[in-house]
């Protein structure tokens, strides 16, 4: 462009704006401010001018947009609103050399504005578009200044009283700059300046650092005690009012106030304790900042509450405070917000401390839990799992006790729903303590791998046990007047079914067990202490709900387990009473539910028979055939150099039991009939008996005891009905099945002796009919094959007290009635083929015409079933045979005539 | 018209009107025939202090505001156009000076700082060419003038550095204004004593070097072209930027690294893309070479000078004044142990005061005491030119 003509262009601007300017409208504002922006670049001369018109551009948009700020459309419309979009890229990008020029006028413009509405509420005015565009240039142009004008504009700003916001603002792109010289003023601009510049997170860090310097300079050593005086005053104060400075002061505070500037600090104040900065921080505003501090704080006066007393009575006033402030339910106390973020650091602190810390401590812990249920609840749980002494479970419960009874005046009348409330907290904290314990458990542990047990090492789980116990020990000692309600024993009863689940792992053989874990502990003393636990919890209902049934058939499931794990116990005290209390349990619970009791009979016979039927002697149901042994269908088949022929005279057959191999000359492994009366028989029967109480129930309980024999032992439901056929039928049809049930009856002691316990409780013996016909049967084919041949044999001798145990459990079982009841005595005396005769015709034709139904007996007064003698008198067709071979041999058998037929005769 | 008369009809007028109505009083007041009384002169600096610059109220009184910038901005709108219409050069200098005669008011020379610039920027003649008388009669090196120049040197070469153009015209258009600007110039830049030592920008040393170099008659155009200035006042002698524009080039090649502009360059080739880089590489020059083209220039336009009367261009003293930093160089050479005659900045320097020496002498223009000055160059380190010339000069005396 030709200079003359651009000079021309240029006055003509200088005029236009001049004109402009001097009619005081913003309506041209944006024309004026473009030839304002063209003057500037090319007339540096009038930026005096053209910035002032710029200012009043900026006071008018503030003006608009505060009056028009809610709506939109209108502001893009006004004209000083459209100048300042157009100012604000501009003044930004004119460059370094401008800097200089601009920062002032920006932060001269801020402090007029900010003076000019210092009525508004700052958050408004720095909303508004033409004041954030302003702070913007002002960063910009701040950035560009080089540190010693930089730091003449922030003064400049730091002397305004209006405009902390904006030194805030501007300052977080030199925060080193002006956190410091902030510190210098009043308290109150102080805060107001720190509280925006902390906005920006970055700054927060020299904002700390700063306060740090002045607090460290404060307490320095170097002779000028007059100037420092009131420092610490003024931090006190500054803190009081702000909370980034509380923090900036509080955050690390182990590492800002050690031990030595500590005596530093209580000599300086011993120094000015009475000076006039020093009146206005008091104990009581400590206090108050001390509520608003983090629990670092409250660790670090713990800690000096052992040497100072002023240490000591501060605690003390800040507890009182706190537990005061804590009557206002929306108040949110910082320290106890703190507390519960480092709830963890703080529940450590409890267990580990010292008394006065452990009461502090316990303090706090009531008022956070009291405002945090989730708090409430987890520690609950920590204590329970972690607790390894009286005094910390005495702190639990008092933290129980304390954050229940905190708000309820006595009154109130929502203290049910309160409670409510609260026991169900309870009941969770126990339930995650319980979880956590056994997740614990699985967790590999450092004390393991260093090889650094202790003998008495316990599972996690088992510490949780005993301190549930503990607390329930008290609790029913009924002198603590705290647990009267019940709520420990109350929140386990409603953990049942996880108790009875984590007896049910503990107890079960195929839990997996890490090394280095807790759970490569011997696991039965847990189990034990979990079997305690669920025998002091009432799970009959009688003080509580009953509970629920899944609940119930877990612990019963689980307490089936654990009592086939004692039977294994060598220690014999430990043995019994691990299954005195298994039995206890099962006592309890069967008395509660049928369906318990069904569970616990069916899965303890079940057990004793498929399981552990080594525990009770009793053979395995199918032994596995021995690899030395070979059929005797090969055996037969290898003999000689020439082809064999049947029946040949040459031919030597192998005698043995099909199945068995050759018969080994009196193999005493396989001939045995294992003994009933062994310990585990005993005590397995105990149980059995302990799932049935009562009169009625025994009755009961034994039906289903023989209807779950026949379900086990037989191997279809086929001829399972309780009629006896015709002896040929037997022979015909269902020989092979009776030879096989009688095996197995045969094999297994606790079948054997559990159908003599039913026996007793009549008529529960005549649902094992089929039990009972088998055996019959099976002798009746025996004796007959044998005959005399092998009357000595061994193979005789178990026939014969098989027969006798079953005459003497049909005999108690009332199903032979009286002359054929004493059939037991005459037995051993008998020959074979008499024993025959006297089965199948006194016995097997009796029972065949006479079903053994329940029936046949009749419920007498007390409730008893019987058979009454008189009534049921057998009819002499089967009695005959018996007579006959008594009068046959009477030399020996006559001392039983009279016992059986004499009072016979007499009646007939 | 009396004077209270006059003033009363002022102040029926607002501000910017009443200023302007003020210029006209002022010219009736103090342009005539024969130089005014002094009831004139103060009635007239009353009415200045009054209407134009709004500094003194009806009684004499200092008043609080002044003019805010805006006003400000009108009034030198308003001074612009009057001395732009003015077609006597005598009452438009009168009118000048009595406005910003006395320099003791900051504000009013805050005032004539941006007229100056903006009349730079507008390229002004008429404003132009007052300053510079302003300029000439205020002393080119006094403090005023300085600061004048300063502001003039920051809007032009700092803030707004896209006006070459009509920077360049000025030599043209306005070369007493230049050639008193660029003395003052000299004084601001390589002064002995400052530390460390200010440098001109390059940009303002480029303008300078193009001034000099492309209008050989410039430096010597003040003093050529006298002043025409109002009856009874004293026209100041007009110092030729040559003294300070000899001490720039002979010290710069004790201050600026050869080399240091062309790292400069290839940091500009990385920035801009490559056809702009292309044509800034081919353009620009280097200081060094600036400073090179700046002697050229001088040695020129000392040729070019031609003699009327007593030589006046060239102070023999402020020559041997800068031997001074010469020598402190030297001495810090000799105390790091180099060899003096081997070190090539030293040479080049010494040749340059050497080339310069005897042109102006040359040429006739050196007034003062040329003995001491060929003592003073005699003491400077050893340089076969500079041996040659004082020689030389020396047998000629």
């Amino acid at each position: 462009m030709n200079s003359q003509t651009k000079s021309a262009a240029l006055s003509a601007d200088l005029n236009n704006f001049i004109y402009g300017v001097s009619r005081r409208n913003f309506q041209n504002a944006p024309e004026l401010t473009k030839i304002g922006i063209l003057l500037l670049k090319n007339f540096p001369a009038a930026r005096d001018a053209v910035l002032e018109y710029f200012a009043m551009v900026f006071h008018d948009a503030v003006n608009v947009s505060l009056n028009h700020g809610d709506y939109e459309s209108d502001s893009s419309a006004n004209g000083s609103l459209e100048s300042v979009t157009i100012i604000g890229p501009e003044l930004c990008s004119l460059g370094d050399t401008w800097a200089p020029f601009i920062a002032p006028w920006c932060i001269n413009l801020i402090m007029d504005i900010a003076t000019d509405k210092a009525n508004l509420p700052n958050a408004t005015l720095q909303s508004t578009e033409p004041v954030r565009v302003l702070l913007d240039i002002t960063t910009q142009n701040l950035t560009m200044l080089n540190s010693e004008e930089r730091a003449k504009c922030i003064d400049m700003m730091l002397g305004c009283r209006a405009c902390s916001w904006a030194v805030g603002w501007v300052g977080r792109a030199e925060p080193a700059l002006v956190a410091p010289r902030a510190l210098a003023l009043g308290a109150d601009a102080a805060r107001a300046v720190l509280a925006h510049l902390a906005n920006h997170p970055p700054a927060l860090f020299h904002v700390r650092a700063a306060i740090v310097d002045l607090f460290q300079e404060a307490i320095k050593e170097d002779g000028q005690p007059e100037k420092k005086r009131e420092v610490i005053p003024y931090l006190l104060n500054l803190a009081s009012k702000s909370d980034i400075v509380l923090k900036a002061l509080t955050q690390d505070i182990e590492n800002t106030l050690t031990d030595e500037v500590l005596d530093r600090l209580g000599a300086v104040c011993a120094a000015h304790k009475h000076s006039v900065a020093w009146e206005g921080v008091g104990p009581a505003s400590v206090v108050t900042l001390l509520l608003r501090s983090d629990v670092h704080c409250l660790f670090l006066l713990l800690k000096h509450t052992q040497r100072n007393v002023f240490s000591r009575q501060l605690l003390e006033h800040l507890l009182q405070k706190l537990e005061y402030e804590c009557l206002f339910p929306d108040r949110n106390i910082p320290l106890l917000m703190s507390a519960a973020e480092e709830i963890a650091t703080v529940r450590e602190r409890l267990l580990t401390g010292n008394q006065r810390e452990q009461y502090t401590l316990a303090r706090i812990l009531i008022l956070v839990c009291n405002t945090l249920p989730s708090e409430f609840v987890s520690t609950i749980s920590y204590l329970l799992q972690y607790s390894r002494n009286d005094t910390t479970l005495a702190l639990l419960v008092r933290i129980i006790s304390g954050t229940i009874t905190m708000h309820t005046p006595n009154d109130s009348t929502d203290i049910s729903t309160d409670t409510e409330r609260y026991q169900n907290l309870i009941k969770t904290g126990v339930e995650y303590a319980l979880r956590e314990a056994m997740m614990s458990d699985t967790q590999i542990k450092k004390c393991f791998i260093e090889n650094a047990t202790f003998n008495d090492e316990k599972t996690y789980l088992h510490h949780f046990c005993l301190n549930i116990i503990k607390l329930l020990r008290w609790e029913g000692s009924n002198r603590v007047s705290y647990l009267r309600t019940r709520s420990i024993s109350r929140a386990v009863e409603g953990n049942l079914q996880r108790v009875g689940a984590a007896l049910h792992e503990y107890a079960s053989l195929l839990r997996v067990r890490n090394t280095y874990t807790m759970n490569s502990l011997p696991e039965l003393p847990t189990c034990h202490a979990l079997a305690e636990l669920l025998d002091r919890v009432d799970i009959t209902g009688t003080k509580s709900p009953p509970p629920s049934v899944e609940a119930i058939l877990k612990v019963v499931q689980a307490t089936v387990k654990y009592f086939f794990r004692c039977l294994h116990i060598k220690d014999a005290m430990e043995k019994i009473s691990g299954v005195q209390s298994a039995c206890r349990l099962l006592r309890k619970l069967c008395a509660q539910s049928k369906l318990a009791r069904a569970l616990a009979l069916r899965d303890l016979l079940e057990t004793a028979m498929f399981r552990e039927e080594r525990a009770f002697g009793s053979r395995p149901h199918a032994a596995a055939p021995s690899p030395h042994h070979h059929l005797l269908m090969h055996l037969n088949q290898q003999h000689g150099p020439i082809t064999q022929l049947t029946q040949s005279h040459t031919s030597v057959f192998h005698a043995g039991i099909i199945g068995k191999g050759v018969r080994k000359a009196g193999g005493p492994d396989d001939a045995d009939i294992p003994p009933i009366l062994t310990t585990n028989n005993e005590l397995l029967m105990g149980a059995l008996m302990s799932c049935m109480d009562g009169n009625s129930g025994i009755v009961e309980g034994a039906t289903s005891v023989s209807l779950l024999l026949v379900e086990l032992v037989s191997p279809d439901v086929m001829y399972n009905g309780l009629p006896w056929p015709d002896e040929d039928f037997t022979k015909q049809v269902s020989i092979e099945r009776e030879l096989y049930m009688r095996g197995a009856v045969e094999r297994c002691a606790v079948s054997r002796a559990a159908l003599r316990r039913v026996a007793r409780a009549r008529p529960a013996l005549c649902l094992a009919s089929a039990l009972l016909r088998a055996a019959a049967a099976t002798l009746l084919h025996r004796l007959r094959a044998h005959l005399d041949r092998h009357a000595q044999s061994a193979e005789a001798a178990r026939e014969l007290s098989a027969l006798s145990e079953l005459l003497s459990v049909m005999a108690l079982g009332q199903l032979l009635p009286h002359p054929l009841s004493h059939m037991l005595e005459l037995a051993p005396e008998l020959t074979a083929s008499e024993l025959v005769q006297v089965l199948r015709d006194c016995l097997w034709n009796y029972t065949r015409d006479h079903v053994p139904s329940p029936a046949l007996f009749t419920c007498d007064a007390s409730g008893l079933h019987w058979r009454d003698p008189s009534t049921c008198k057998p009819p002499s067709t089967y009695t005959d045979t018996l007579r006959l071979i008594i009068q046959k041999r009477i030399s020996k058998l006559g001392h039983l005539y009279p016992i059986m037929f004499l009072n016979l005769d007499k009646e007939s | 018209m009396s004077i209270s008369d006059l003033k009363h009809s002022l102040r029926k007028l607002e501000f910017p009107a009443c200023a302007k109505e003020a210029l006209l009083k002022i010219e009736q007041l103090l342009v005539g025939r024969v130089a005014p009384t002094n009831k004139q002169m103060d009635a007239a600096m009353e009415i200045v202090s009054e209407f134009v610059f709004c500094e003194a109220d009806r009684r004499g009184g200092r008043r609080g505001g002044g003019l805010n910038p805006l006003q400000e901005l009108q009034l030198i709108d308003i001074i612009c156009d009057y001395l732009s219409a003015c077609n006597n050069e005598t009452t438009k200098n009168t009118i000048f000076l009595s406005l910003f005669g006395g320099m003791e008011n900051q504000r009013k020379l805050k005032i004539l700082c941006i007229l100056a610039s903006m009349a730079v920027s507008a390229s002004s003649t008429p404003v132009l060419l007052a300053v510079g008388v302003w300029l000439q009669q205020m002393g080119c090196s006094s403090p005023q003038s300085l600061q004048l120049v300063e502001n003039v040197i920051r809007d032009h070469f700092y803030l707004n550095t896209t006006n070459h153009a009509a920077l360049q015209s000025l030599a043209g258009t306005a070369p007493q204004f230049v050639s008193n600007f660029i003395t003052s110039v000299t004084e601001l830049y390589m002064i002995d004593g400052q530390n460390p030592v200010k440098l001109p920008p390059k940009n303002l040393l480029e303008v300078i070097t193009l001034w000099v170099y492309t209008t050989p008659t410039l430096c010597t155009s003040a003093q050529l072209n006298a002043a025409a200035l109002p009856n009874g006042a004293i026209p100041m002698a007009a110092v030729t930027p040559f003294a300070g524009l000899v001490r720039w080039c002979s010290l710069a090649p004790l201050y600026i690294d050869r080399d240091a502009e062309m790292v400069e360059v290839q940091v500009k080739k990385i920035k801009l893309e490559g056809e702009r880089t292309l044509k800034s590489t081919t353009k620009a020059h280097t200081e060094w070479e600036l400073y090179m083209q700046l002697q050229l220039g001088v040695l020129q336009s000392m040729r070019a000078w031609r003699r009327r009367g007593p030589p006046a261009a060239l102070n023999a003293q402020r020559i041997a004044a800068f031997t001074h930093p010469i020598r402190e160089y030297t001495q810090r050479l000799k105390d790091r142990g180099c060899d003096i005659t081997q070190d090539d900045n030293l040479q080049v320097s010494l040749d340059r005061i050497g080339q310069a020496v005897q042109v102006a002498l040359a040429s006739g223009c050196v007034y003062g005491n040329i003995n001491h000055l060929l003592a003073a160059l005699d003491s400077l380190p050893e340089n076969r030119l500079l041996k040659i010339v004082v020689k030389a000069h020396q047998q000629a005396i």
